[in-house]
């Protein structure tokens, strides 16, 4: 039962429901994909296969179940966030069993037409049962520890899971993600404070005791952290990515070398250079200017996404909003801090423009959710 | 918290009387109280909107000032590093005195294998014999196919060995990187060099460490990574290879088992050529002999290591002190007729001759045994001794190669006036070729202390002074004499246009067993010095059991063999020392005995 209560009957209703549309969000997540065929093209030499029509073809698709969604009042997508939460989780745990073995992790079911990834589902799913809760949830309640730990259970439930596959980039991003949700939620700060300090206690721990005889990991996966963390230590094995997109970025400079005059991304010297590291491309031929314009664009979308969140007076839809506001902040940021050597390499893809089925399908049924919020905020 | 009540009944009332509906009050009530919780939920949810912000703000701007250090960077190709400690492999060269190459570094490669990664061990085994015939196929394979992980299959391979197993196509057997010490002289100065091999060994460098002579004496300061340039040695390559061919073929033309040679600078102590034989190649060094007497060992140094009783060379030492002492001139007539006993030992002269009065410039001239164990008794044993340390005969050479330390004079026991008496002409007291060579540097270059270096240095040393000039010269004129004398014991080391001067000294070899000395083994000594009036070089020549049987008897004095063979060096090496001789030379007559 939501707290927020408002009258159905202002609603538009029926194919008025489009005009309804968020469509400055609409046209920026268009042109931020326009943005991916280009690169797309760009990579594959100057031609639309093989990657730039799949992506084309994905995306009116995509597009379409996001109007679709769209469509549909915001409160069945409430009442149906537990059940879809559900089915995200058997298939994550299915996967386990009947998954695609790809890039040395369990990740795909092949569904003939396309392949699912259920570790992309779970983010959305995630994020609409845990909005669901808070506005199910009396606010008196928020922070008693009983209340705490269901949210708690819903986040670390999939992480799990999805850290057997083992796929660590997606498990970090779900569980910043639910944090972050309960945040907003307003969980008591002494949570976060906690957790946060026993974090950092632990790493301490565990690099305080290094070298000394109680050392708390072995010294070969001290020697794997110190790669993740510091990979131009292994320039050519760990390292190998990240000193060639930092090339990229770098011989692009300000203004770039041209479209299609990348050398770094078209030479080959990048193997993941239309999924993960196509941001590379990017920085290399359009230089600065295009980098941070592509910054800007998602910039935009964050802050439309806000401000639909802040105009909309239901908390199911303001959380869910800022959910997948949150996800898609998340999935961007690590992928350019990444492919920038801010953050260390975890295969994160940059959103609406690597090359990809599963992450973009699934974060365009999250815009549209954004947009049924939007359509069907109460007035 | 105090909760207000929902219905307050003083209003209730108050509407009661007025007719008014109550509830109307309550549900305004609730109306109030609900928007105050929502707005109270709405400022916490904006709060944390507002952190939630900041976050993404924080984010953005980060990335962005990444974006624009990244774009305004130059891209650099990093370089490849070795994971694990890097081992500095990095070696100065080390050239002699002209600056050319002695010993130097070259690229190479280990070939190591990993088992593991062996597609087919068998047939790469077998490949590996047909490249390496030294190896075993069938120990190959039992390595290929057990349990090993890493092992090493040569230390060094040269590059056409290389490609041919790059050409097997093995994925298994991989290369690491080697710098090797190279000796590109071969055997020339290979005792003054001693050698290097590899220390610490990772896959992909390897330490180079020296074994022997300057490398080692010198392997902190080659391996010094803060060093500039090579290491630049006395020795001149021009000279010392041709002191070693002169050397080589009188050893042989005299039928020795051993020799030495040392070259040195009278004034500023440098060692222009040090060479041994037999020697060896430091490229390949031979392993130590395991049973028998390490001093025939080709790896053993004679002129350092070699420790002898050098014979009648010291005689010119008991003579100089009596000079300086003023106890004698050299015009001092000495009675070398009576015999001389001491302790009950009588002092005999070589094949029992009799000189009769003797002045002692003659003494040194005719090496009488008597007249310089005379002159010794006159000095004493104690002012002797002195004299002796402070010429460095009684303590190890400062030379720079690891095997100097272990070339230690063997002193008397006991300083006796028989040890006296022995030691003046050379006998009871052993030391080696380099100690006599700055022993005698020191004795003709004007009486300063000359301590002996391999080291380059271009300014004379200026010791102590031992002895006067005076003395110096003088010792230099009876040098000479026993030179160019008719009847010296070095005539035949004269060389047309160059003064030679110079001692002979024939020691008989003491027994490996029991006391006592062989009557058939000398070590022959040649020490000379040139030009003899003004001495730039000393030149200490020995020969270990010499016989020369041109004559009817075998002869194995010095004068027979040691000094021939030091004429025609001498002959040799002066032009290229920059000598000019003094008089147009005539035919070498003096030299066809060992050029033979």
């Amino acid at each position: 039962m939501s707290y927020l209560e408002y009258n159905v009957k202002t609603v538009p209703s029926g194919i008025r429901k489009v005009l309804y549309l968020n469509w400055p969000l609409a046209v920026l997540l268009v042109s931020v994909a326009g943005i991916g065929f280009l690169m797309l093209y760009s990579v594959a030499g100057g031609s639309f296969s093989p990657w730039a029509e799949p992506q084309i073809k994905r995306f009116v698709l995509g597009l379409s179940v996001m109007l679709v969604v769209a469509m549909v009042p915001i409160w069945f997508w409430r009442n149906v966030s537990a059940v879809a939460y559900g089915v995200s989780l058997v298939l994550l745990v299915l996967v386990e069993f009947v998954g695609t073995v790809g890039m040395g992790a369990q990740r795909w079911i092949d569904l003939g037409f396309m392949r699912l990834q259920p570790s992309e589902l779970t983010k959305i799913t995630m994020v609409m049962l845990l909005a669901a809760y808070y506005d199910w949830l009396p606010l008196k309640r928020t922070s008693r520890p009983l209340w705490v730990i269901v949210p708690v259970l819903i986040v670390l439930v999939p992480v799990l899971l999805v850290l057997r596959q083992p796929d660590l980039g997606t498990a970090i991003l779900l569980l910043t993600a639910g944090g972050l949700m309960m945040f907003l939620a307003g969980v008591h700060w002494a949570y976060f404070g906690a957790v946060l300090a026993m974090g950092a206690g632990l790493v301490t721990a565990v690099f305080q005791s290094r070298g000394t005889d109680w050392q708390l990991l072995k010294d070969y996966q001290y020697r794997r952290i110190d790669t993740f963390l510091d990979p131009a230590s292994d320039p050519l094995g760990a390292g190998y990515h990240i000193t060639q997109s930092k090339i990229a970025l770098g011989s692009g400079g300000w203004t770039g070398r041209g479209f299609m005059q990348g050398t770094q991304s078209r030479l080959n010297f990048l193997p993941e250079k239309h999924t993960d590291f196509i941001f590379t491309t990017l920085a290399e031929e359009f230089g600065f200017v295009g980098a941070f314009s592509l910054l800007m664009l998602y910039a935009l979308i964050i802050l439309f996404c806000i401000t639909s969140a802040l105009v909309n007076r239901d908390r199911f839809s303001s959380l869910l909003i800022l959910g997948i506001a949150l996800t898609f902040f998340l999935f961007f940021a690590v992928n350019m801090s990444m492919v920038m050597g801010l953050a260390p390499v975890v295969g994160v893809p940059l959103p609406l423009v690597s090359y990809g089925g599963s992450a973009m399908l699934v974060l365009m049924v999250g815009f549209g959710l954004v947009q049924s919020a939007h359509i069907h905020r109460p007035r | 918290m105090i909760r207000t009540p929902l219905r307050p009944l003083a209003r209730i009332l108050e509407a009661r009387s007025k007719g008014e509906n109550p509830d109307a009050i309550e549900r305004e009530n609730i109306r109030i109280r609900h928007e105050q919780m929502r707005d109270r939920a709405r400022q916490r949810a904006e709060g944390r909107l507002l952190i939630l912000g900041i976050f993404f703000l924080v984010g953005f701007m980060a990335v962005g000032v990444r974006m624009g250090t990244l774009a305004t960077s130059d891209p650099a190709e990093p370089r490849a590093q070795a994971p694990g400690a890097r081992i500095t492999a990095q070696r100065a060269d080390i050239v002699d005195r002209r600056g050319r190459i002695l010993a130097t570094n070259m690229d190479t490669h280990a070939l190591y294998a990993q088992p593991p990664q062996m597609i087919e061990p068998e047939r790469a085994a077998r490949e590996l014999v047909k490249i390496f015939p030294d190896l075993e196929a069938e120990d190959l394979i039992e390595d290929f196919t057990g349990k090993r992980k890493f092992l090493w299959i040569k230390k060094k391979i040269s590059p056409e060995q290389k490609q041919a197993v790059h050409d097997i196509g093995e994925p298994g057997l991989l290369f690491g990187p080697r710098e090797m010490r190279l000796y590109p002289n071969g055997r020339i100065a290979s005792h003054i060099l001693g050698g290097a091999s590899f220390g610490r060994e990772g896959v992909h460098s390897a330490e180079v460490i020296g074994v022997a002579g300057v490398e080692k004496a010198q392997d902190d300061d080659l391996r010094d990574p803060s060093r500039t340039g090579p290491l630049q040695l006395s020795i001149d390559l021009t000279v010392q290879a041709a002191a070693e061919q002169v050397l080589y073929g009188g050893m042989k033309l005299m039928n020795a088992k051993g020799a030495s040679v040392v070259l040195m600078d009278v004034h500023t102590g440098e060692i222009v050529a040090m060479a041994s034989l037999p020697d060896f190649d430091p490229n390949d060094r031979p392993v130590p002999l395991t049973t028998g007497d390490q001093g025939d060992s080709p790896l053993f140094n004679r002129a350092v290591q070699g420790v002898y009783e050098l014979g009648s060379v010291f005689k010119i030492f008991t003579a100089a002190q009596a000079i300086e002492l003023g106890l004698v001139n050299e015009n001092t007539v000495i009675n070398t007729s009576t015999p001389l006993k001491i302790s009950g030992f009588t002092i005999s002269e070589f094949q029992n001759k009799n000189y009769g009065d003797l002045s002692v410039a003659d003494v040194i001239v005719k090496s009488s045994n008597r007249g310089t164990g005379r002159l010794a008794l006159m000095i004493g044993g104690e002012r002797q001794r002195a004299f002796l340390d402070s010429l460095g005969l009684l303590e190890p050479t400062p030379l720079e190669m690891v095997e100097a330390p272990t070339g230690t004079p063997l002193l008397p026991k006991r300083w006796s006036d028989l040890s006296t008496t022995t030691i003046s002409y050379g006998h009871g007291l052993s030391s080696s070729p380099v100690h006599l060579a700055a022993a005698y540097a020191t004795i003709v270059n004007g009486g300063t202390r000359v301590r002996p270096t391999l080291m380059k240095r271009d300014t004379p040393q200026n010791g102590p002074r031992v002895i006067s000039e005076r003395t110096s010269a003088a010792a230099r004129k009876m040098l000479r004499d026993v030179v160019g004398s008719d009847h010296g014991t070095a005539s035949f080391g004269e060389v047309a246009g160059y003064h030679v001067g110079g001692k002979t000294g024939t020691a008989d070899k003491p027994k490996t067993r029991g006391g006592g000395y062989y009557e058939d083994k000398v070590i022959a000594t040649f020490a000379s010095v040139f030009p003899a009036h003004d001495p730039k070089y000393v030149l200490i020549l020995t020969l270990d059991e010499p016989v020369e049987t041109s004559g009817p008897k075998p002869r194995r004095t010095a004068g027979w063999t040691a000094v021939p063979v030091a004429g025609e060096m001498i002959t040799r090496i002066a032009p290229l020392l920059g000598l000019r001789p003094e008089i147009e030379p005539g035919q070498q007559a003096g030299v066809v005995l060992t050029a033979n």
